[in-house]
């Protein structure tokens, strides 16, 4: 499988270190770019097309959910996950309206290697 | 509590949180690779200066540090995460592994405890709103250090009383205690219990 770009997207630098270590777990070789906000994340897919994308929900600025739905237009093929620990109904329910995965956090591997195979 | 709100609604108010608290143990327990234990909720009617005395009582009355999170919904009001400063890190060194060199540990620690509780007081906001069939609007966590009264923010300490409900956790084999906390007023905890009603009655009519 060649290497792919995942992109990780939360405010929390903590969140950001653990989320990189459990893909490095499943993937040494892949570059993982991180974003530490909704801004961020779509200056950075102007730089370098993600494969994967690991998006928070409660974010400062303009949130995970419009994040996603932006990056969708922006990056077509890229597979978008949720990862929040907002676990209510009606984000899991904008999600799948958009498309996009939902992770809960804590992060399983077991989840996220499930989420890292759908791309060819 | 059985003043404000009946027996009944105590007891179906104490199951929700139950429930909701559960699912934020779970959470903590795979967080840090330890088992949770539980105390049973405790939940008062207290003025916000006996709910400050109440968070030093079970620190010691040493400093504790807090994640608190403000919700909204037909009811509003705060929840919090809350550990004895002296074991904050060492839950820290739960979650990021031995491996981290202690000054890394203490450079994180707020972020760190900022997350665990993002994580946990989500899942037992979420558990509780997916259960009442409501939203929850909460806000971004923040974090605080301090005695009983800074943790919990008291604006006007003489004023009026707040609902606190309180579970004391420990993680078994670290042997780090710290405890989870619901401060609402008291219109808020009546339409929380209205709500919690309203969900027993769905249930029961099947």
């Amino acid at each position: 499988m060649a290497d792919k770009i995942v992109l990780v997207v939360d405010d929390s630098r903590v969140a950001r270190m653990m989320t990189r270590a459990a893909i490095a777990k499943l993937h040494p070789t892949w570059p993982v770019i991180e974003a530490a906000s909704g801004e961020e994340a779509l200056t950075a897919v102007a730089l370098d097309q993600p494969d994967y994308v690991l998006m928070d929900v409660n974010m400062p600025g303009i949130g995970g959910l419009e994040t996603a739905r932006q990056l969708r237009s922006r990056c077509p093929s890229a597979i978008i996950s949720l990862l929040t620990a907002n676990i209510q109904e009606p984000v899991r329910q904008q999600a799948e309206a958009m498309g996009v995965s939902f992770m809960s956090k804590p992060l399983k591997d077991e989840a996220l290697a499930r989420f890292l195979v759908s791309v060819p | 509590m059985s003043d404000i709100l009946g027996h009944s609604e105590r007891d179906a108010v104490t199951e929700i949180l139950n429930i909701a608290i559960g699912q934020a143990a779970a959470s903590l327990s795979q967080l840090v690779e330890d088992e949770v234990a539980l105390s049973v909720p405790s939940v008062e009617f207290l003025s916000p200066v006996n709910a400050a005395a109440r968070i030093d009582e079970a620190t010691g009355r040493l400093d504790s540090v807090a994640v608190r999170q403000r919700f909204q919904s037909s009811f509003s009001g705060d929840i919090l995460l809350i550990f004895p400063e002296s074991k904050s890190l060492e839950l820290v060194r739960s979650l990021l592994g031995s491996s981290v060199p202690l000054d890394s540990l203490t450079e994180l620690e707020q972020e760190a405890l900022l997350e665990i509780g993002n994580i946990i007081l989500n899942a037992c906001l979420g558990s509780l709103a997916n259960q009442l069939g409501i939203s929850i609007e909460s806000s971004l966590p923040t974090y605080a250090r301090g005695k009983g009264a800074r943790i919990l923010d008291v604006k006007h300490p003489d004023s009026e009383l707040v609902m606190f409900l309180q579970v004391d956790f420990i993680l078994t084999s670290k042997g780090v205690g710290g405890y989870l906390a619901f401060v609402m007023d008291i219109a808020s905890a009546q339409q929380f219990s209205e709500a919690v009603e309203a969900y027993v009655a769905r249930i029961l009519a099947g």
